[in-house]
């Protein structure tokens, strides 16, 4: 798939997969690698912008290997953010679906 | 690739960003890959999973550049995150940049000009009032010096309105050449993912 799709795509997969409930790095970087296949790199600076831009906070909290972990919270911006792209996205992929059935129906 | 590896080309990729952030953002691959071993998986399957340390350093660095150039709009940002995106191979460095030194020098002698105008100004006001004191050194010969007065405050109100002139032309310039850079940024983030 393109590249570009893929990396407005994964804005959105960050941001509904975190508005369950707060993930570390490693732990949300590998709920999305199981299901879209990616350079999981990508998804650190994703996570770093979002962060600038208000959306998510960070905090340390100890794990129970050891050294402490960094987890990414989302704000009331970034809830409202996410229901705005999942409202592109939903309506994008309702055109192309209509799209596609025409196609079949001629 | 083996962890340490993958960090120092990592951390090479990330120069000229600010010291705290390139900590920061080497902080959490770090922690990345201690996770992943927590979990069982071995360094070279990590690094190979979160891709090429070159590229993800070059998207940090842009994205870190670009966002301290749309917060502060400071010139000195803007030709960093310039000379960041020459470092990535934009290919008409050899037309843009001579074009740029142009400019760039035009506007510094505007700001000389503009500058000079004013202090003339003072300095010939200064001459009359210091004359007397230093006859030795200071002639005005036979000017009138109602009309130097005049003429002196002409001057000056001239070169401060040239200064004022020369700091809105300044800032639009780096506007408009922080613009244009993030335009070439975009298209080289666009390369990139075809790569």
């Amino acid at each position: 798939m393109n590249v570009q799709f893929k990396k407005g795509v994964l804005e959105l997969c960050v941001l509904v997969v975190l508005c369950r409930r707060d993930y570390y790095g490693y732990e949300l970087v590998h709920t999305i690698s199981k299901n879209i296949n990616i350079a999981e790199g990508t998804i650190y600076p994703l996570l770093r912008r979002l962060t600038k831009e208000g959306y998510f906070t960070t905090y340390l909290r100890e794990s129970e290997e050891g050294p402490s972990r960094k987890y990414y919270q989302i704000t009331e911006s970034g809830q409202a953010y996410k229901e705005e792209l999942l409202r592109e996205w939903t309506h994008f992929v309702s055109s192309v679906n209509n799209l596609i059935q025409e196609e079949e129906v001629a | 690739m083996k962890k340490e590896q993958f960090l120092n080309q990592l951390k090479r990729s990330l120069s000229g960003i600010p010291e705290t952030e390139k900590k920061e953002i080497l902080y959490d691959y770090e922690e990345h890959f201690r996770s992943g071993m927590e979990n069982g998986q071995k360094e070279e399957e990590i690094a190979r999973s979160l891709g090429n340390p070159r590229i993800l350093g070059k998207s940090s660095r842009i994205e870190s550049l670009l966002a301290e150039s749309r917060d502060g709009r400071r010139a000195v940002n803007v030709l960093r995150a310039m000379f960041a995106s020459l470092s990535l191979g934009f290919f008409n460095a050899i037309i843009t940049l001579p074009i740029f030194a142009g400019l760039l020098a035009g506007l510094i002698g505007l700001w000389v000009g503009a500058g000079s105008l004013a202090v003339t100004g003072v300095a010939v006001i200064l001459t009359i009032i210091l004359q007397p004191l230093f006859p030795a050194f200071l002639t005005l010969g036979d000017l009138n010096i109602p009309f130097l007065i005049f003429a002196s405050i002409g001057i000056s109100a001239l070169g401060l309105l040239s200064l004022i002139g020369m700091w809105k032309l300044s800032q639009w310039f780096f506007k408009i050449t922080g613009k244009y850079v993030q335009f070439n940024l975009r298209i080289v983030k666009k390369q990139e993912a075809r790569e």
